[in-house]
């Protein structure tokens, strides 16, 4: 162990500091390592060590030289190295904290070779109140792909349960609500769409060459997220005190009280679709009085429930 | 830990050493979230590292004088490697987040992660955070917190009919899957809680001091199940699937037209059946029976109340 880490670090100074692409014959000569008298074993162990490298990011170009089919390699400085980013004392430690706040899905390592270059942390202006999980592990198997701009191919799985096939040229990622959503233009449809990362079946596969897309300038990734704005409407709904904190703070305002003694509150902009659920949720504690084709909605919403759980094929 | 994970710290280490001549090792085993064992290991490596005889190469030297740690003739590896896309990524949808969920309590931290974007080439659009959904009780819950004092919260749990009143010592907020939590010690239980945001009526500081502080260590909040747990089976068609992410499954069972059989245990059975009705009749509860009388008793009652029996019906 203690030999192989050494040698994957002077392999890659090796590669870096060289000139011209170096041949294995090169490396052998200059590091020393891959002496096996087998050629074939050497070489194995160096394709091996090569394929480790590249797994952390470290760029080995190959190249055939002019005097030889040997194929050569070497780690070009500018794509290796990291330019300054000239953080300041008090942002490595905004850095620090964040990083640390986000608990297990942070990423140490990542931001020491950020602030590598950068002064140590200020001392930070006291306790800090929040905590954050974020697990972007979802994120790593489409990373490079939003990044490098190649086009990926996957299985979904819709809300609706009906899976296809979809190809996308992956614009971005977004969080929200604690989910994960790969947004890009979906070649099928030929439109901007919103894909959630835990419903893709397996690993999307990157299907086409690094540049192959340009993301529009004007895109926004939340909207994309969020879905289109759907027009509301004006839902007056009669509330027994235990669901009136419910209503206000979905934005319900206080129109007197009924015969019956509850408080009658009106909700702009419910969408009858989409928010049905949240006044399922409420159950008898709201009824709403308008609009009625709203109060019938939910009337035939309860008698569903009440079918699926009927006993034994008794009426409900 | 392999190989590769070890280099990955080790070309990071050497430009971070080269910038702080004297670093200790508690300061480097920080930074690099490894035990100083780990550190003292890479040492030993890299004074076997650097290529002699390359043109007036030489070993890096590395010494080590009580715990402090000077590393020369290193300048081959002078700067760091880049972060990996994943890695860039990650970091800036992780402070990025934080970002977002403090607001103006770290005003450096938008200004780093604008860096971090520049250095590395991550557009603005190629990640984003949307922020979670607004709560009312924040600020005064965060001013609670850096003051020290104890809150009164009006607080619905999930089995409770109508908000409670809780004096709370708040320890911290947390944002987990998107939700706000608050952690602290509930002083009418006498024990630690977590008090979902987005269930608190209204919160306001006492004005007492905080009885109880926080523990050294204060794990996010996540529900463990108990030994009283209620076993449920539900059977949600494919319409019903998003009930699968409202709850903690213990196993989900994919059928092929899209359904999804859902195993779960839970202390709140009526806040499942809230979830059931809400699903309109796309999740049934397979058991057991008494869930199942909770859900078909609240459907009852909503189809009552929504038909106007005992109340205004116009």
């Amino acid at each position: 162990m203690s030999a192989k880490v050494e040698r994957l670090v002077n392999l890659t100074i090796a590669l870096l500091e060289a000139r011209a692409p170096l041949t294995l014959a090169d490396i052998r000569r200059r590091t020393g390592y891959y002496q096996a008298d087998n050629v074939h074993s050497a070489r194995r162990m160096f394709e091996r060590d090569k394929d480790e490298l590249r797994s952390l990011g470290i760029p080995i170009e190959t190249a055939t030289g002019p005097m030889s089919e040997e194929p050569g390699y070497r780690i070009p400085r500018r794509d290796y190295e990291l330019p300054d980013l000239e953080l300041t004392a008090e942002e490595v430690a905004a850095l620090a904290l964040a990083v640390e706040l986000a608990g297990a899905s942070g990423t140490p390592l990542a931001l020491a070779k950020l602030a590598a270059r950068s002064p140590d942390p200020a001392p930070l202006p006291g306790p800090v109140a929040t905590r954050v999980d974020v697990q972007p592990d979802a994120v790593d198997a489409v990373a490079g792909s939003v990044l490098s701009r190649q086009p990926l191919r996957f299985d979904y799985r819709a809300a609706d349960g009906s899976t296809s096939t979809r190809d996308l040229d992956p614009y971005g990622v977004v969080q929200r609500r604690g989910a994960w959503y790969l947004v890009g233009r979906d070649h099928g449809r030929d439109a901007l769409r919103a894909f959630r990362l835990d419903r893709c079946l397996g690993t999307p596969q990157a299907v086409g060459p690094s540049g192959s897309f340009e993301p529009p300038a004007e895109l926004d990734l939340a909207a994309a997220v969020s879905g289109p704005q759907l027009a509301g409407v004006r839902v007056e709904v009669a509330v027994r005190p235990a669901a009136r904190w419910a209503v206000e703070l979905r934005g319900g305002r206080d129109t007197g009280r009924s015969d019956h003694g509850r408080a009658i509150l009106v909700l702009d902009g419910l969408h009858p679709v989409r928010d049905r659920a949240f006044l399922l949720g409420l159950g008898a504690d709201v009824e709403v009085l308008a609009p009625v084709s709203l109060r019938e909605d939910l009337q035939a919403a309860y008698r569903s429930v009440l079918a699926a759980h009927a006993a034994d094929g008794l009426a409900p | 830990m392999s190989a590769a994970d070890d280099v990955a710290r080790m070309l990071t280490l050497v430009p971070w050493l080269l910038e702080r001549p004297g670093a200790s090792l508690a300061e480097i085993a920080a930074v690099f979230a490894v035990p100083e064992a780990t550190v003292r290991r890479d040492l030993s490596h890299l004074d076997f590292c650097g290529l002699p005889g390359l043109g007036g190469g030489d070993l890096f030297e590395v010494e080590l004088t009580r715990d402090r740690v000077v590393l020369r003739m290193a300048e081959e590896l002078r700067r760091p490697l880049r972060p990996t896309a994943g890695e860039a990524l990650r970091l800036v949808l992780t402070v990025d987040s934080v970002a977002e969920a403090m607001g103006d309590e770290l005003p450096a931290l938008p200004r780093a992660v604008e860096r971090i974007r520049a250095a590395l080439d991550i557009p603005e659009r190629a990640a984003d955070v949307v922020e979670p959904d607004p709560v009312q009780a924040l600020p005064v819950l965060r001013r609670a917190i850096a003051a020290g004092q104890q809150v009164e919260l009006r607080y619905q749990g999930r089995d409770d009919d109508a908000p409670l009143r809780r004096t709370v010592d708040p320890w911290a907020l947390h944002v987990s899957d998107g939700s706000w939590y608050l952690q602290g010690f509930d002083t009418a239980a006498g024990a630690r809680r977590n008090f979902r945001l987005d269930r608190i009526a209204t919160a306001e500081a006492t004005g007492a001091p905080r009885g109880v502080d926080a523990p050294e260590r204060l794990d996010p909040p996540r529900y463990v199940p108990g030994p009283d747990d209620l076993a449920v089976v539900l059977e949600a068609s494919p319409r019903g699937r998003w009930v699968r992410d409202a709850v903690l499954a213990d196993e989900v069972v994919e059928h092929d037209d899209g359904a999804v059989t859902i195993r779960l245990r839970t202390d709140a059975p009526r806040w499942v059946a809230q979830l059931v009705v809400m699903a309109a009749g796309e999740v049934r509860v397979a058991a057991p029976t008494e869930l199942i009388e909770l859900v078909r008793g609240r459907a009852r009652e909503g189809l009552a109340t929504a038909m106007g029996e005992g109340g205004e019906g116009r």
